[in-house]
C-alpha cells in the first residue's frame, strides 16, 4: 500500500521554483558586473578518520588532485557529520550502526511509505508518524528545498504488534536498513511496535542532512541521504523523561509542544508534566473549575481539557507518554483556597501565608488539609478528570515531596484531627498523617481509574522523608509506588531503596536539574557533566529524568535552558555509552543543528570554530 | 457582551469619570496624596529579598548623596492642575480621573466586607444543598454537584493599592477591576528604571492615550541635525508605544472614552553634536501635565542624547492596561535626572559565535530602554573575524565562519544609526595583538610576509588561553599599515572618534619568544602598543582619541603601567574585584572602566566547554549581585578597599563573551541582569537589591518583553502578582 504524501506541498514547491528561476533570470539580465565577490569566505569540510570534520580552504578548481579526494570533502558541515565517524550524525547513539560514506540527493516529496506489513490497527498512527518525519525533513531546509531530485526513497515499515499501548513494557527496539538499489533507495524498518517504528523513522531522518555551506547566504538547499545503513537499536532504560514545571511560571502550549519535539528527536519517552504547584493551578478541571478560577494566573494561562488531550495525542505520535503530576499534599495552594467560600472548609492550609520561611520551602506556601473530608472529594473529582483524559494504562504522579510538618502543625483543625485519630503530634505522627493522605489518594486514584475502565497501575512519587529506608516499608507498598529519587548524588537513598526492592526513577538534583546554577548555591551542570553521570545498572532502575523547574524560566528562556543539555541525558538513558563526551560532541553539534532546524532554540556548546574543527577544542 | 468585559469597562470608566458617590471620601483622604514623592531611604534597615537559599541580610543604609525627590520641591499646592482631586471637584474636566491610589481602599474594603458576608451566606446555603445532593448521588460520581455550583467561571484578579503595596484579590470580591500594571503605576513605587537621580513627582491618576495621538514639537534645537535626530528618535519612541499596543485586545479600547492627545515638546539647549561623546551632558528634565483635553510633555536637555533619555523616561510613564484594553499615561509628572557615570556599557562578543544583525539591534534597543550608552562590540577574536571591511576585505574572507556570517559595512552603518538614535555609541574593538587568528593568515600569499604567528598552532594550551591561538607579528610594518586602515574605517563607520578600544589582553609571551628570542616579549608588547597607538592617531586625522582603552593585563601592571601615557590610555579593568590591579590602575591616576570578571561577566557559571576544565569562570552572577557591586565606594563588598582620592572611574561594563552563547540564547542571558548594571551605573543608589528594586526591575522586564526582548523572569509569576510577598 503506497500513498502520496504532501501532494499539495509539492505543487507549492514547483510554483516556488518557477518564481526562483524567474528571479535568477531577472538578475542575469540586470547585473552589470558579473565578477563574483572575490573576498567571500568559502570553506569545505574534510572528514578525517581520527579527527572528524575539519574546516579547510576551498580547493582551487585548478588543483585536480583535490577533486580526486573529493568524496570525503563536503561543502556542508552537516553532510560531513552525517557520514563521518562510526555513528555519523545519529543522536542518541544506536547500539550498532554501519553507515556508508556515500550520499545521494533526496527529496521528501519522493518519499514513499509502504505499510502493508503493519497491522491495520497501527496504520493510522504510522501515517501520522510519517507526516512528522516528512515535515522534519522539510525543516532541514527551512521548508524550502530548491534541489530537483529524481531518486525515489521507498520505506517499507513492518510492525508486529497491533497494540498502540505505550508503557514501560512497550518494546521500542527496531531495525533500520537502507540500501541503494538501481534507481532508488530502499529502506526497511522492522519493529515490534509502532513506537519502535517511530524511533526507526527518527533515526532515518538523522541519516539525511541539508547540503549547503555553513552560514550560507544563498537560498539553495537540497537534502542528501546516506546510501547505505544498517542500524540495530534498542534502549537501555525504559523510562527516559523530562520534567517540565508549568506552575511557577506558565509555559504556553506551543512551547510545550516544541519541547516534545526536542524529546522526540532524542528518543526520550516520558513527558513528566509538573503542571501544578502552590504558585498556580493552570490545568482545567471540568468538574472543579474553581482550580483554575482561583489558581490560574489569568484566563489566558490555562491548559484546557481539549488542549491537554491534543498534547497527549501529539506526544504519542512522537513516542512520548504524558505523565501528569498533581503535586500533593505539599506544593498545593493557589487553586485550593476557595473551600471556605463554598462552605467546604479549608481544602488547604497555610495558603499564601505571610511568614513563609517557617511553613514552606519557597513562597507561596500551601499544603492540602488531610483533616477535611471535602478535600478528598475535590481531589477525587480532579483525579476523575485526569483519568478520563489520559490513555489507559495510565501512569500518574502523585507528587509527595517537601511536606512541611510545621505547616500542618500550625492548623488547629489538623492537630485535633490527629488527636482524634490517636496520632501523636510529633514527627512520626505527622508522617503517619502524610502516609494516610497518600494511601487515601491512591485509593481514590485506583477507584477513578477503574471507573473509566482502566486497570490498577503503580504510581510515581517523589522521594522524601516518607521514603527514608527506616520508614518507607511501613507506609508505601513497593508494588504500588515507584520512587522518583531526586536526592543528590552523594545520598545513599537510591541504593538503599534498590536493595529493599523498590522500583526507582533516578533524577540526581545536583546533576540533572536544569535550573541549578542560577540561584542560591546550586551549581550549573553543562551537557558534559550531565552526560557523564551513569545510572546504576539494576533492573529496578527504570530510568531517569532531567528536570526543568520554572522559578527562573518561562517561555522566554525555556529552550536554551533545556537544550541541548536534556539531549545529553537522553543519550545516557537510551544507549548509556561507555565512551565519554569527546566522542559524543560532534554528534551533539549535529543534533543541535537539527533541533534548530525543527524550530527550537538550543544553546551552543562551544565557539563555532570548535564546531567547524572537531576534536580541536580539547 | 459577557459580564466580565462589562466589569472591565466599569473599571476603566473609573479612571475617566469619577464616581460621584465616593468622590467626597476620595477627595478628602487624597488631598495629600495627589502627587507621590520619593525620598531616599535614610538610615532605614532594608531587608534583602530572595528565596530560602539567600539568607536574609540586614544592612544599614547610609544617606544617599543624590536625593531622589523632595516633596516640597514642587511647592506643591492643590490649586494647581497637578492635583486630580481639585480638578475633579471642579466637575467640568472629566478627563482628569479619580485617583485610584490611596484614597480608595477604605471604600473598597467596606464593599468587600459586605460582599463577602453575602457570599458566605450564599455559599453556606449552597453547601447544604450540595451536601444533601451529594448523599443522594453518591453512586454517580460523574455528576456530582460540585462543578454545577460554579460553571463558566474564569479566573480574574484585581489589584488594590493598600499600604503602598498592590494586593491581589479575586475579582469577585470587588465591584470593579484594576489591572496589575495600573495598580503598580499608581501605587507607591516609581516603576522607573533606572531610578532618576533628581527629584521625581508622579500623579496618582491616569488617562487613556494611544500611540498615534503623540505629536512632537521641537521647541528649541541647536541645529537642524539635532532636530532631525529628535524626529527620528521620536518615531522610535512611538514604535515602542505601538509595540505595547500590539498586545491590546482590539474590541475594547473604544469603550473607555477618548484617548488624550499628547504633545511632546522638546528643547535642546547645548551641543549641536548628536553623538554620544565622552563629555556629552546626558541630563534632562521632564514634565508632564494635563492641559484641557491633551497632555503636554516638556523635555528639556543639553544634548540630543539627554532629550532622548527624557523620551525614554516618558515612555515608562505609559503602560498597557490589559483590562482597559488601552494605553494609559500618568496625567502628571516631573522628573529631573542625570547619570552618575558617563560610561555605561555592554560588551557583546560576536567572534566566538556569530550573532545576526537583528539580535544586535534588539540588544541596542534593550540597552536604550535602560539608558546604557556604550555598545562595546568585541567584533573579532582568534576564532573568527566577521567584519567585512572595505579597506581589508581579506580579513573576513579568511576569518568569517561562512559567507552569511559577516557584517557588511552597510549592516554596521545601520546598527550605528539605530544606536545613535538610541543615545548609544558603538565602540568596535578589533582585539590585538593577541586574540587574532586565521583572518590574518593571508600575508605570505599577498606578499606581506607573516602578519600573525602561532595561528591555530598545536598544542594550543602552550600558546594561548583557549583554542585556537594566534598573535600578530609585532615586527611586520604591514601589520601597522593594516591596523591603521582598520582603525580608520571603524572610526568612519561608527563616527566615534573620542573613545577607541585597542584590545590588548592575554598576550602569550611564549608565542612571540619563539620567533623573537632577542627581545623581551614585554618590550615587544609595549612597542606594539605604541605603534598601534600611532596607527590609531594617523587613522584619526593625526590626533589621539580622548581616551583609548586597553584591557587590563600584565602590561597595565607595574613596572609597565608607568610606561603608558595616562593622558591617552584608559584601562578596562577585568580582573577579579579582589585583585590589587583595580586599585593600582586607579591609584596611578588612569581612567578606568570597570568590568570585574567575578561580578560583571555575564558568561560565567556555565562550566567548561573544553576538556581541560581550568580557565572557565564562575559562578553565575545573579542580577542582585550585579546590582550590589559598588567597587568605587568604601565597602568591603567591592574588595577594592578604601576609596582613593582622585580616582577616575569612568563607569562600568557588563561583558557577554560568547564561547557558550549564540543567537537565540542571547536575550535571556543578558537581560534583565544588564538592566541591573544599568541602574547601578546610572543611579548608583546606596541601597542594595531592596524590595522596591525588585518591583521596578520586574516592571522593566515586562517593558523589555513588550519590545520583543526575551528577558528571563526574576521569579515565579506569583511573586509578580503579589508584590512584596516573595521578599
Amino acid at each position: 500500500m503506497f500513498y502520496e504524501i504532501l501532494q499539495v506541498r509539492m505543487d507549492w514547491q514547483w510554483a516556488l521554483i518557477v518564481v526562483l528561476v524567474h528571479l535568477a533570470q531577472g538578475n542575469e539580465g540586470n547585473s552589470v558586473d558579473p565578477t563574483p565577490d572575490l573576498y567571500e569566505p568559502s570553506w569545505v569540510y574534510k572528514c578525517e578518520p581520527e579527527e572528524g570534520c575539519q574546516r579547510s580552504e576551498h580547493p582551487q578548481p585548478t588543483n585536480s588532485s583535490a577533486a580526486n579526494s573529493s568524496f570525503m570533502v563536503f561543502e556542508s558541515l552537516d553532510v560531513c557529520r552525517t557520514v563521518c565517524g562510526p555513528f555519523g550524525g545519529l543522536w542518541p547513539r544506536p547500539v550498532t550502526a554501519v553507515l556508508s560514506t556515500q550520499t545521494l540527493k533526496m527529496h521528501p516529496n519522493l518519499l514513499r511509505f509502504a505499510l502493508t506489513n503493519a497491522p491495520v490497527e497501527t496504520r493510522e498512527m504510522l501515517v501520522e508518524m510519517t507526516h512528522v518525519i516528512t515535515s522534519n525533513l522539510f525543516a532541514e531546509c527551512n521548508g524550502n528545498i530548491t534541489e530537483m531530485v529524481e531518486t525515489p526513497v521507498m520505506v517499507y515499515i513492518s510492525v508486529k504488534s497491533p497494540s498502540l499501548e505505550l508503557t514501560w513494557d512497550t518494546d521500542e527496539q527496531y531495525l533500520l536498513d537502507v540500501q541503494n538499489e538501481v534507481d532508488n533507495i530502499v529502506v526497511h524498518i522492522s519493529a515490534e511496535t509502532v513506537y519502535g517504528a517511530r524511533h526507526a523513522l527518527e533515526s532515518f531522518t538523522q541519516l539525511i542532512a541539508p547540503d549547503r555551506p555553513e552560514f550560507s547566504n544563498q537560498h539553495q538547499c537540497g537534502l542528501r541521504i546516506v546510501t547505505g545503513a544498517k542500524i540495530r537499536d534498542k534502549p537501555v532504560y525504559k523510562h527516559r523523561g523530562l520534567v517540565l514545571d508549568t506552575s511557577r511560571n506558565f509555559i504556553p502550549m506551543e512551547d510545550i509542544k516544541r519541547t516534545i519535539d526536542g524529546m522526540a528527536a532524542t528518543k526520550m519517552n516520558v513527558f513528566h508534566w509538573h503542571v501544578t504547584d502552590s504558585q498556580s493551578f493552570p490545568l482545567e478541571s471540568r468538574r472543579v473549575p474553581q482550580f483554575t478560577k482561583y489558581g490560574a494566573y489569568s484566563a489566558n494561562e490555562i491548559y484546557s481539557t481539549e488542549e491537554v488531550r491534543e498534547l497527549i495525542r501529539y506526544a504519542r505520535i512522537r513516542g512520548i507518554r504524558v505523565v501528569i503530576e498533581i503535586d500533593s499534599p505539599a506544593h498545593a495552594g493557589n487553586g485550593w483556597q476557595w473551600g471556605k467560600e463554598y462552605g467546604f472548609g479549608d481544602l488547604a492550609v497555610c495558603v499564601n501565608a505571610r511568614s513563609w520561611r517557617h511553613l514552606c520551602i519557597e513562597p507561596p506556601c500551601g499544603q492540602l488539609n488531610p483533616a477535611n473530608p471535602a478535600m478528598y472529594r475535590v481531589l477525587r473529582d480532579l483525579y476523575r478528570d485526569i483519568a478520563e483524559l489520559v490513555p489507559q494504562p495510565a501512569l500518574f504522579h502523585v507528587g509527595g515531596d517537601e511536606v512541611y510538618l510545621g505547616c500542618w502543625n500550625s492548623s488547629e483543625e489538623i492537630v485535633s484531627y490527629m488527636k482524634n485519630k490517636g496520632f501523636d503530634t510529633d514527627t512520626e505522627g505527622f508522617i503517619r498523617l502524610w502516609a494516610e493522605f497518600h494511601s487515601k489518594a491512591l485509593q481514590i486514584w485506583d477507584e477513578e481509574t477503574m471507573a473509566v475502565g482502566g486497570q490498577q497501575q503503580p504510581v510515581l512519587i517523589w522521594s522524601s522523608e516518607l521514603t527514608q529506608p527506616e520508614r518507607i516499608q511501613n507506609y508505601l507498598d513497593k508494588k504500588r509506588y515507584i520512587i522518583e529519587v531526586w536526592e543528590p548524588l552523594s545520598s545513599p537513598l537510591l541504593t538503599q531503596l534498590l536493595r529493599m526492592g523498590y522500583k526507582t526513577i533516578s533524577i540526581p538534583k545536583d546533576i540533572w536539574y536544569l535550573d541549578h546554577g542560577f540561584w542560591g548555591k546550586t551549581k550549573y551542570s553543562n551537557w558534559r557533566r550531565m552526560y557523564g553521570h551513569v545510572l546504576p545498572r539494576d533492573p529496578n532502575v527504570l530510568g531517569g529524568e532531567v528536570a526543568m523547574w520554572s522559578e527562573y524560566v518561562d517561555a522566554q528562556a525555556l529552550d536554551t535552558r533545556v537544550w541541548p543539555r536534556a539531549a545529553a541525558v537522553g543519550e545516557r538513558l537510551w544507549s548509556d555509552p561507555r565512551s565519554g563526551f569527546a566522542a559524543a560532541e560532534p554528534r551533539l553539534q549535529r543534533l543541535r543543528a537539527r533541533l534548530r532546524a525543527r524550530g527550537l532554540r538550543p544553546d551552543v556548546v562551544s565557539p563555532e570554530w570548535c564546531a567547524q574543527h572537531d576534536a580541536r577544542c580539547y | 457582551m459577557s459580564s466580565r468585559s462589562k466589569r472591565m469597562i466599569d473599571a476603566v470608566i473609573k479612571y475617566v469619570v469619577s464616581d460621584s458617590q465616593n468622590m467626597a471620601a476620595v477627595s478628602n483622604s487624597n488631598r495629600d496624596d495627589c502627587v507621590r514623592c520619593y525620598e531616599p531611604m535614610v538610615d532605614d534597615s532594608i531587608r534583602k529579598g530572595g528565596f530560602s537559599d539567600d539568607s536574609p541580610v540586614e544592612k544599614n543604609i547610609t544617606q544617599h548623596p543624590y536625593p531622589v525627590c523632595r516633596l516640597n520641591h514642587l511647592d506643591f499646592d492643590c490649586d494647581n492642575h497637578f492635583c486630580p482631586w481639585k480638578v475633579a471637584q471642579g466637575g467640568e474636566m472629566k478627563w482628569c480621573g479619580e485617583a485610584v491610589g490611596r484614597g480608595s481602599p477604605a471604600y473598597f474594603a467596606r464593599v468587600a466586607r459586605l460582599r463577602r458576608a453575602l457570599l458566605l451566606l450564599a455559599a453556606a446555603a449552597c453547601t447544604a444543598a450540595a451536601l444533601l445532593y451529594w448523599r443522594q448521588q453518591s453512586d454517580d460520581r460523574a455528576t456530582r454537584p460540585l462543578h454545577n455550583l460554579y460553571t463558566d467561571v474564569e479566573p480574574e484578579w484585581t489589584w488594590v493599592c493598600r499600604n503602598e503595596r498592590c494586593e491581589r484579590l479575586p475579582a469577585a470580591e470587588m465591584s470593579s477591576l484594576q489591572s496589575l500594571p495600573t495598580c503598580n503605576m499608581l501605587c507607591a513605587s516609581t516603576q522607573l528604571w533606572p531610578q532618576p537621580t533628581g527629584p521625581v513627582s508622579l500623579a496618582t491618576a491616569a488617562v487613556p492615550v494611544r500611540a498615534s495621538a503623540f505629536n512632537l514639537h521641537v521647541v528649541a534645537s541647536p541645529s537642524r541635525h539635532v532636530s532631525e535626530h529628535l524626529e527620528d528618535a521620536f518615531s522610535l519612541f512611538r514604535e515602542d508605544l505601538r509595540a505595547l499596543e500590539k498586545n491590546m485586545i482590539s474590541d475594547k479600547h473604544s469603550d473607555i472614552g477618548p484617548a488624550h492627545e499628547v504633545v511632546v515638546r522638546i528643547s535642546v539647549n547645548g551641543s549641536s553634536d548628536v553623538r554620544m561623546l565622552i563629555d556629552t551632558d546626558e541630563s534632562y528634565k521632564l514634565s508632564l501635565r494635563p492641559k484641557r483635553n491633551t497632555l503636554v510633555a516638556d523635555i528639556t536637555a543639553h544634548s540630543f542624547c539627554g532629550a532622548r533619555h527624557g523620551l525614554e523616561t516618558l515612555s515608562q510613564l505609559i503602560w498597557l492596561d490589559p483590562y482597559a484594553g488601552s494605553l494609559l499615561a500618568l496625567e502628571a509628572a516631573t522628573v529631573e535626572d542625570a547619570p552618575r557615570f558617563r560610561y555605561r556599557g555592554l560588551l557583546l562578543d560576536t567572534a566566538r559565535n556569530y550573532f545576526p544583525v537583528g539580535e544586535i539591534v534588539r540588544t541596542i534597543d534593550a540597552m536604550a530602554a535602560c539608558k546604557l550608552n556604550t555598545f562595546h562590540w568585541h567584533i573579532s577574536d582568534s576564532q573568527s573575524f566577521p567584519l567585512r571591511l572595505n579597506s581589508a576585505p581579506q580579513l573576513a574572507q579568511h576569518g568569517a565562519y561562512g559567507p552569511g556570517a559577516v557584517y557588511t559595512t552597510e549592516e554596521v552603518r545601520a546598527i550605528v544609526r539605530r544606536a545613535r538614535l538610541r543615545g548609544i555609541r558603538v565602540l568596535i574593538e578589533v582585539d590585538a595583538p593577541a586574540h587574532v587568528g586565521r583572518a590574518w593568515s593571508w600575508g605570505p600569499q599577498a606578499g606581506l610576509g607573516q602578519l600573525a604567528y602561532c595561528v591555530e598552532v598545536e598544542p594550543w594550551s602552550a600558546y594561548c588561553g583557549e583554542p585556537p591561538c594566534g598573535q600578530l607579528n609585532p615586527r611586520n610594518p604591514h601589520v601597522y599599515e593594516l591596523l591603521e586602515r582598520i582603525y580608520a574605517e571603524i572610526i568612519q563607520l561608527t563616527g566615534v572618534d573620542d573613545i577607541f578600544h585597542l584590545g590588548g589582553d592575554e598576550v602569550s609571551e611564549r608565542c612571540w619568544s619563539q620567533y623573537f628570542n632577542d627581545t623581551d616579549p614585554m618590550d615587544l608588547w609595549l612597542d606594539f602598543t605604541r605603534r598601534a597607538m600611532r596607527a590609531l592617531e594617523r587613522a584619526n586625522g593625526g590626533k589621539a582619541p580622548e581616551m583609548t582603552l586597553l584591557w587590563s593585563s600584565r602590561l597595565t601592571r607595574s613596572p609597565y603601567l608607568e610606561r603608558l601615557d595616562m593622558k591617552k590610555f584608559g584601562i578596562q579593568v577585568w580582573g577579579a574585584s579582589r585583585w590589587p590591579e583595580s586599585r593600582a590602575v586607579l591609584d596611578a591616576g588612569f581612567r578606568s572602566v570597570i568590568s570585574h570578571v567575578d561580578v560583571w561577566y555575564l558568561d560565567c557559571g556555565f562550566g567548561s566547554w573544553r576538556d581541560s576544565s581550568d580557565g572557565h569562570c564562575g559562578p553565575y552572577r545573579s542580577w542582585q549581585q550585579i546590582y550590589e557591586h559598588r567597587p568605587w565606594v568604601d565597602e568591603s563588598v567591592g574588595g577594592m578597599g578604601p576609596v582613593g582620592d582622585g580616582w577616575r572611574v569612568e563607569g562600568g561594563e557588563a561583558c557577554q563573551w560568547s564561547e557558550q552563547l549564540a543567537a537565540g540564547g542571547l536575550d535571556a542571558r543578558v537581560w534583565p541582569r544588564t538592566a541591573a548594571l544599568a541602574e547601578r551605573l546610572w543611579s548608583d543608589r546606596a541601597e542594595g537589591a531592596a524590595a522596591d528594586v525588585y518591583l521596578r526591575l520586574d516592571t522593566q522586564r515586562a517593558r523589555l518583553l513588550a519590545r520583543g526582548v526575551r528577558a528571563a523572569p526574576l521569579w515565579p509569576r506569583w511573586c509578580t502578582h503579589n508584590p512584596h510577598a516573595c521578599l
